[in-house]
Formats: structure tokens, sequence, C-alpha cells
């Protein structure tokens, strides 16, 4: 007997919980399956969530009403915000999290959410019936469902690597998915084969951290998200290390042993995450590498090697830890490993995440060649919205590259698919300045509230806020009276006094001068918080740039508002060369915008298209008025 | 779209009037910029009117018609100017408009614009398709003809030094923990320099070349009978100009062209420069001044005969524009005391007339332009290369210490001459950081 559910997420990796919850919070009954209930949220790889552009993430899925912020912050045992002072818009906060709690915490929520159910079962092949979608697992079991969600992050016939010894199983030893490549490819499917690795945990108690650079987190903290009340306590401590020329040679001489780059690899591994040994070798000049220590957990002992992936054999990776300052007697607990898995062509996906093949299928994460966990969740959380949109028969939501970092994750890997696994990261954002952190809530919880993801308690929040800021906004242009006070401020703050009185807007201009000084001088914004104060703050600063990036933004939408028609024949329009044609047609550009972006698609070619599109349009209209009549 | 196109609409350099036409949201607003009807009325759509075009420190009077939106050939919101022919006061115009935010059209754009909003029928599309793609491709063709591509790929030489600024900087900001900022703001603004004066060469050697190509506008003035006319026929060798012992013979601008070592000279005759109380003539005394900012040299002749008057001191005076002295009548007794930069000459006899030619043309051109020049930039290159000048501009005036704010400035530099290039992939930067950087967990 089939079990029916209205949709069905496989895996449970961070894509696969927000897709799932998503749909469930949506009302819609959800089956998720995943290969092994203690991979739930598994942090395979960093124990930390954020960094440069994936901090950007989090809270833009935070601001959707999304799951990993919250889990996020209430597993975090160290917060740090990177590039502060470097520029506004890549401040980007960074986690350590607790890899233990985070899997538990999270599958708690996952386990607890109504209309969801969480199931240990391999996917193994997928049947579609028209609107029907069955999935039959290992064992023979059937689950049917209208739309699903693929989310099956590196397990797909994956393998890992370590030297000569290779063995077909997924990220640490979980069992791995054997037959659904097969079934996606019978379906249609290109699959691309992508590779990623993790470096050795070695003991704490065999560390010699007395030797080592302390990495504190901040004395202030800031949560990843937006409801986050509770004060976050900083409660572990990274410590800093580096190669030598010890480690160096140690790889060197071993070089031939290194699976990664004898071939024995076949897997398209990360420019941006690279081995230590490929490192070595592209970067000799490069007398040492940093490594970060980071605590796994509070509930153990394992410390995570942070720049020190290797696939090399388990005999030299001994060799090279015990060469590094401070790891000299380290035991190691895991083997560094390399993994390779099969993940889809994503340019075969729309920017909903749908399938462009089969209605109803959307995929999210690492089986789109992503990499990362927040690349991860927020593809889930869009994948599980318009999954729960199709079944409400609306219209998915797709945000744009001015909307935030989710828009230009997917429109990336949909316009130009990737041929590494694709990281998230500040300079792929063109209107960065715009898509900041503090301002995620403002971009995306209003579009979150609209499709039905942000409940009455976020978006309570979100208001406040909101009213608050336009609040303290229209104070800006209220004035600091000119007298001794006033001009006493400017000069300790080594700023030329005005000659009058000043708005508080202009004196916020001057560079040594901002709101929270205002404020703490003149308590003109006493009723504020120091967030509300923050976010003006940067309003002000950097009015200009934001204004024109904001015209830019809307110069982009427009091009984007042209809809290239779904039944338009690229092959059949003339004054497009044939290359472009063939681009064109492969990838299915769903407006202008994302067809200006293919790449080999001209400048020439774009300017031709709205009048072909106007011509097929206008066609296709007196054919149906000549019908009618 | 948001944006207001400019484009001039008649043939360039021939025909009695020329017409530039705007079609945009803001085309009367930018209009209105330059345009004040001369009796100051309200502008009514649809009706000509007649008016003044500023132009810095003067004014071109011409006609404008506004067309508001949907009534006009586009749809859009439109102007158009109706000027007098010839190609310096079009470009000018043209180039005002630029300034004040239009952006020149695309190839086709104006037809395009009518189609896509209904102005035409189906069947036109193709025609409009050939046009944009053949007007491309000319484009196109002159871009790659400038000597195999050299302009191209002299321009991605500079795009590649913003490109290392911008992967520099990226890295840091990207891999903060792994990565410091070391001197790095030095090298940013003297690379943008650097770049900057490379693009002043290109504008000006464009700006020359396009001067060739169009030709040098030489205006002629003088006292009335001093020879002007005269001194005309002996340049062209023809009898174009009416020459008559009369005061105030010629009360229009003349034109007359020359080829002289390849370059199309043009000149024109203005009338005598002196206060006169005819108003045909002193119409005809109006233009000869604007001619005078105008031109690109200036021939300021006088008697060779006879002392220089106040009149003449005080043109010499005003004047800005590049000028060469020429002593006519030389077949007289010299009573006029030397100029400096003058050149004797007599057009009665045609003494020195070729030495004149010679000097007009060291005067423009310079003796040592390269009439192979590579760079040969069309109108739309120009344009863009002007704009990404006066973004670097902005940079170095900017005086921005904000790392983050930096980049996204450079980046626009780097993406407005991606226009000319077709390099504007920002994987290309995301490439650059991990080839020269060694990042990464």
């Amino acid at each position: 007997m089939k079990e029916k559910y209205e949709a069905i997420v496989i895996g449970a990796g961070h894509a696969g919980c927000e897709a799932s919850l998503a749909l469930a919070r949506k009302g819609h009954k959800t089956l998720l399956l995943t290969i092994s209930l203690d991979a739930v949220a598994f942090l395979a790889c960093n124990p930390s969530i954020g960094g440069t552009a994936k901090g950007q993430l989090v809270s833009e899925i935070d601001a959707l009403g999304g799951q990993m912020g919250i889990i996020a912050d209430k597993t975090a045992i160290q917060l740090r915000m990177l590039n502060r002072g470097r520029g506004p818009a890549v401040q980007s906060l960074r986690a350590q999290a607790d890899k233990i709690k985070y899997h538990t915490e999270m599958k708690k929520v996952v386990e607890s959410c109504p209309n969801l159910f969480l199931k240990q079962a391999e996917a193994e092949e997928i049947i579609i019936d028209g609107d029907k979608k069955i999935v039959r697992t290992a064992v023979g079991d059937e689950f049917e469902a209208k739309v699903l969600v693929f989310a099956t992050g590196v397990y797909l016939n994956s393998r890992i690597i370590i030297g000569k010894y290779t063995e077909d199983v997924g990220p640490n030893g979980f069992k791995n998915a054997k037959k659904l490549s097969g079934s996606l490819t019978k379906l249609g499917y290109k699959l691309l084969r992508f590779k990623t690795g993790t470096p050795a945990r070695v003991n704490a108690r065999s560390v010699n951290f007395k030797e080592l650079e302390e990495q504190n987190g901040d004395e202030e903290i800031q949560p990843f998200s937006f409801i986050t009340k509770k004060k976050i306590k900083n409660r572990a401590k990274c410590y800093l290390t580096y190669t030598n020329t010890k480690t160096h040679e140690i790889i060197q001489s071993n070089l031939d042993k290194a699976p990664s780059l004898s071939g024995e690899i076949k897997g398209i591994g990360p420019r941006y995450c690279p081995s230590i040994e490929t490192k070595i070798v592209r970067f000799a000049d490069k007398d040492r590498h940093q490594l970060f220590l980071e605590p796994e957990s509070l509930t153990t002992a394992e410390i995570y090697i942070q720049g020190f992936s290797t696939s090399m054999p388990t005999s030299v990776q001994e060799q090279m830890i015990h060469s590094v300052k401070g790891l000299e007697k380290a035991e190691i607990m895991r083997d560094s490993y390399a993994i390779e898995y099969d993940c889809i062509d994503p340019q075969q996906l729309s920017l909903s995440l749908e399938s462009k093949l089969h209605e109803g299928l959307f995929f999210a994460g690492q089986i789109n060649g992503t990499s990362g966990y927040e690349e991860a969740a927020a593809q889930g959380l869009i994948a599980g919205l318009n999954a729960g949109l199709k079944l409400e028969k609306k219209e998915p939501l797709i945000l744009s590259r001015g909307d935030g970092y989710i828009g230009v994750l997917i429109d990336d890997i949909v316009t130009k698919g990737t041929n590494e696994p694709y990281r998230m990261m500040t300079s792929r954002a063109e209107y960065r300045l715009s898509l900041r952190q503090d301002n995620a809530d403002l971009r995306l919880t209003q579009i979150g509230r609209e499709v039905g993801l942000v409940d009455n308690k976020r978006y309570n929040v979100f208001l406040k806020k909101k009213n608050d800021l336009e609040k303290a906004i229209s104070k800006l242009n209220e004035k600091l009276k000119i007298n001794e006070k006033l001009i006493n401020f400017f000069i300790k703050n080594e700023e030329n006094p005005p000659k009058n009185s000043i708005k508080v807007k202009d004196a916020i201009k001057r560079s040594n001068i901002d709101a929270k000084k205002i404020n703490e001088e003149f308590g003109i914004f006493a009723e504020f918080s120091d967030e509300i104060i923050a976010e003006l703050n940067l309003i002000v600063k950097f009015e200009g740039y934001l204004k024109q990036q904001k015209e830019d933004i809307e110069k982009a939408k427009k091009t984007e508002q042209v809809k290239i028609p779904n039944d338009f024949d690229y092959y059949k329009q003339k004054g497009l060369k044939i290359e472009t044609m063939q681009k064109l047609s492969e990838i299915k550009p769903e407006n202008l915008g994302q067809a200006s972006r293919i790449s080999g698609v001209s400048p020439a070619d774009i300017a031709v298209l709205p009048v072909l599109i106007k011509k097929h349009e206008g066609e296709k209209n007196e054919r149906k008025n000549k019908k009618n009549v | 779209m948001n944006k207001t196109i400019v484009a001039i609409s008649t043939p360039l350099g021939s025909g009695a009037i020329s017409i530039v036409r705007l079609s945009g949201i803001d085309a009367f607003k930018i209009a209105c910029e330059f345009f004040t009807p001369l009796k100051k009325q309200k502008i009514i759509p649809r009706k000509m009117h007649l008016g003044k075009f500023e132009l810095g420190e003067n004014f071109e009077k011409c006609l404008m018609v506004y067309f508001p939106s949907p009534n006009s050939y586009t749809g859009e919101d439109m102007v158009e100017f109706h000027l007098h022919g010839g190609l310096v006061i079009t470009q000018l115009v043209q180039s005002k408009l630029l300034e004040a935010g239009a952006t020149l059209a695309e190839p086709g754009e104006f037809t395009k614009l009518a189609f896509l909003n209904g102005k035409l029928s189906l069947d036109e599309a193709e025609g409009i398709i050939d046009e944009i793609n053949s007007e491309s491709e000319a484009e196109l063709r002159v871009a790659l003809s400038s000597a195999d591509g050299k302009l191209k790929k002299e321009i991605i030489e500079k795009q590649d030094l913003l490109k290392n600024i911008l992967a520099e900087i990226e890295v840091g900001l990207d891999y903060p923990e792994e990565t410091e900022f070391t001197q790095l703001k030095t090298s940013i603004f003297d690379n943008l320099t650097q770049i900057k004066e490379s693009l002043d060469h290109f504008i000006l050697n464009a700006e020359q070349i396009k001067l060739i190509k169009n030709g040098v506008n030489v205006a002629i003035v003088g006292r009335t009978n001093v020879g002007k006319s005269s001194l005309l026929n002996a340049l062209i060798g023809e009898e174009k100009a009416i020459v008559a012992d009369i005061e105030g013979t010629t009360r229009d601008i003349v034109e007359a062209k020359i080829d002289y070592k390849g370059v199309r000279f043009n000149f024109y005759d203005t009338a005598g420069i002196r206060d006169s109380s005819d108003t045909i003539e002193k119409l005809g005394i109006e233009k000869s001044k604007r001619m005078l900012n105008t031109a690109n040299l200036v021939l300021i002749v006088l008697d060779a005969s006879e002392k220089i008057t106040n009149e003449e001191k005080s043109l010499i005076k005003s004047l800005k524009t590049p000028h060469i002295f020429v002593a006519n009548k030389s077949d007289k007794k010299r009573v006029l005391e030397k100029q400096k930069d003058e050149i004797e000459v007599s057009a009665k006899t045609n003494k020195n007339i070729d030495i004149l030619k010679k000097k007009i043309f060291e005067k423009v051109i310079g003796e040592n332009i390269n009439f192979n020049a590579t760079t040969v930039l069309n109108e739309r290159q120009l344009e863009i290369l002007k704009q990404a000048r006066a973004q670097i501009i902005n940079v170095l005036n900017s005086k921005e210490d904000n790392i983050e704010i930096l980049s996204l400035l450079i980046k626009k530099v780097w993406q407005t001459l991606g226009k000319i290039t077709g390099q504007t992939e920002n994987e290309d930067i995301i490439s650059l950081i991990f080839s020269r950087f060694c990042v990464g967990k």
C-alpha cells in the first residue's frame, strides 16, 4: 500500500530540514526521508555556521522564516563578527556551533513540527506518473506525493578516499545512496561529479594550546536571528597555528601518494577549499599556511583542524599533523578524507528551483552543485516554499539579485551552471552594499509574510523595527542648535564645528561623527535600540551609494519584467546567431535579465530579443483573435 | 525602460538642418535644462517653439518640439531639436544632453521602442531586427578593424589593472582572516591615475581623428573689407564667396571645403564684425560670433596696409579659440604692426597661401599626428571612455578610504570599460582571486 503525502523531501540535511519545515509550516502534509536519523542537520565539515557572505545567507533565511539562524544562535559556542570596520556590507557573523547540539536541536524542531513526518529510509527510485510522484525506498516501501524536493547532499553514489583506501559511503561513514543517481539519470537528468574533503579531528587533551594563539569571540555578541532575544555567551576558544617547512617537506615527498593529485580522484574540487597538498603545490612560495583549531562541541573533545584537509594515507597524515606547532603529540580521532559524489547540473532548474524536465520536482542544496550548509539551507527554504506554492497553485517566489544573496545564489547556478562546488562570496553580489546582514529583515520579512512563512511573532518584531526606523529617520532633519555644547562636541570629535545650527543628518555625515555619538551627547535617539541607531547610521553614511544602487536594482528589475514565454522557440527566430539560439534553448531563461547573464549571449542579442518576443506574442494574439472570429 | 536616449537623427554633416531627438521619461526635463523659448512662453505639446539652446557661454537658436507620451513616435515622451545644419553644433547639443543624463541610443533603438510600444505593425519586426543587427555589426567591425582590435586589447590591459586591484580588495573582504590589507591604497590611486592618463590619451586621439573624419572647422573673421572673402577664394581656389568692395557684403556664413593632406577643412567666412543697424546684417553678425566660439581654428584677417583698430583689438582679446593672424594685402605697403604667430599673405596674388594652409594644418592637427592611428573610436566607444574617465575622476576625488566603497566604485569603471571589450564577467575577478591568493580552508 502506498502512503500518501502532499510532499516528500528526500534528505534531511540543511536543505532538507528547511524545505520540509517550510512545506509543513505552510500546512502541507510532508514526509522527510533521511538515510540516517543520526545524520539530520549534520555539520559534516566545519563546526561553524556563517562567515563572509554565508552569514548574510543565514540572516536572509531567518528573515524569511527559516530555521537555521535560530538553531545557530541556540547552539553557538563562540560568535565573531568578521570584517568589523572594513565596510558595512561585508561584515559577516560567524558562529562556532556545537555540532552535536546543532543536530539534536534541529532534529527536535523537525520531529515536533505538525504536518511533518521524519522517517529513516533510503530513497531508491522515483516513478513519475503524471501528477503523482512515487518514491520507492531500498526496502521496497512506496510513498506518493504531488511534489518532491531532492535534498540529497553529498550522499549520491558517494565514496570517500584516504590514500589508496576508498569506500562507497557517505560523509562520516554514513551509508550512501547507491541507486538514486541511476533513477535520476533514467529520468533524463545530466549528472556532474564533484569532490570535497574534510580535515582530521584530534583529541583536545593532546593539543598543546599553551603554544598557540587564542581566538576569542566578540565581547558584544550579535545573534543571527532577528528574533533571538537571549544573550549568547562565548563558551569556547579557537586557536591559530601554522604549517611549516617541515610540514611542506613531508607533503612534497609524499605527493605521489596523494589521490587528488595522482588522478585517482576524478571529481572536481572547489578552488576555494583546496586540500593542503593542492595549496602547497600551487603556492610553492608560501612557507606557511594558517590552520584554525575549532572545538566540535562542548560535549566532545574532538578538535577540527581547519585548513588541513587532505586525502593522503593516514601514515602521512599523522606525520603532517605532528609537524605542526601545538599538534606534536596530537591523538588523531578521525582521519581526513576526500569525498566524491554525484550532483545534477543546476542549469536543468528554473529560478524557482523546480526542474525544467518535470513539473513538481524541486532540487536544493549540494545536489545542485553548491557547497556549504548555508547555501544548502537557503535553497532548501526556497525549494520547499515553492513546492508548497505549487501545491497551492500559486506563483513561485523568485528572489532577484537585488533582493538578496539567495537571489544571487540561485540565479548564478541556474543561469550559469557551475563547474565546481559553488560557494557564496560577497564578491558575487553586485548590489552588496544593499544586501547587508542588518537589513535582511527589512528586505525580506514582508515577502516571507506574504508567502506564508513568517509567523506573527517574527512579523511583529519586524513591524516594530520598521516603525522605529521610520520614526528615527524622521528625526534626521531635526536641527542641533548651535551652542557651546554642539561646538565642543564637534571639536572633541576632531571635526570643524558648524557656524549655524546643523541638521542631525548632516552631522552624521561627518566622518568622525556617527549616530551613536550624537545620541550619547544629545539623546536624540534615546527611545531607539542600538540596532536602530546603527541602521540609521548606515543609511545616512552611505546614502548616495545606496540610492545609486537602488536605481541600478530598479533598472535590472525592468529587464526581469520582460518575460520570455514558455512556447518561445529560439530556433524559429530570425536575427539570432545559431550559437545564441543553442545557448538560449538550453537554458530557457525566464526573462530578459536572466538571458543577459548567460555567457555567450551578446548585448546585440539582448537588443533583438524583446522585438522577437513582442512579435511572437503579437502573432499568438492574432491567431487567437482569428479563431474567436 | 527608465532611461532617456538621445541621437542625432539626420545624416551627419550634410543638410541645412539637423535634428537631435530625445526619448524617455526624462526627455522633457533634460530638454528644459538647456532650452528656453524666446518669448519665455509655456511649451505646448506638438507645437514648434523658437528658442535658445544654452551651450555654456553661447547658445544656439533652434526649434524645439515636445511630444508627450503616448502620442509620439516611440510612444514615450519625446523632444526634438531642429538645429542649424553642420556637425559642430549638432554634436555639441548632443554632448550637452548626454552630460545631463541622457544615454546614447543603441543601434535602431528609436524604432525598436516604437515597435515595443505598439506603434508599428508586427510585420515591421524583421526590418527592425535587421537594422539592429546590421548597425551592431557595423560597430563591431569598427572595433575589430581598428588594427586587429588593438583598441580592445589596450582597453583590456586597463581592465586587467582594475581587475587586479579588485581581486586584491575582494580577497581581503571575503577572506578577512587569511589576508591583511597592506599598502593597498597607494597602488589603487597610482593605478587609477595611470589608467586615467591612458584614457585621456585615447579620448584626445579619438577626438582628433574625429576631426579628420568630419572635417576641421576654420572660421575666417575680421573687420569688414579686409579681404576675408578673397582670402577664402584664394584658399579654395574658386569664386565662392561674393567679393565686393562695399562694406558688409557677406551677411551669411559661407562654407567651403578643401581637402589638404587627407584632412577635410571646412571654411566659414563670417560676416564682418561691426556695429550695424541693418537687422539682417545683425543676425549675420550674431551668427558669426557663435561660429568663432565653436570653430576648431579662427583665422583673424587683418589689413596689412592699415593700423589695427580698437574693434579688432577687442575681438582678439575676447577670442578663446586657437587662432592664426593673417596679414592680408601684403601686395600693398605694410603699415600694420607685426603680430605674434602671423602670416603675411596676399589673397589677390596668392602669395603665401600655401604656407597658410600648412600652418593651419599644423596648428589644428599637429605635426605628429599618426594617420594610421589604430584607435579609431566610434561615437559610442568614445562616450564609454569618457564615462569611464569621469568615474575614475570620481574615485580619485572622493578620497574614499572605505575599502568596500572603493571596490564598488572601481568595479563600476571596470564594467564601463567592459562595454567596449565585452569582458564583464564577475567570475573573472573571482577566478583571479583563487589563482593569485592561497585562501580557503
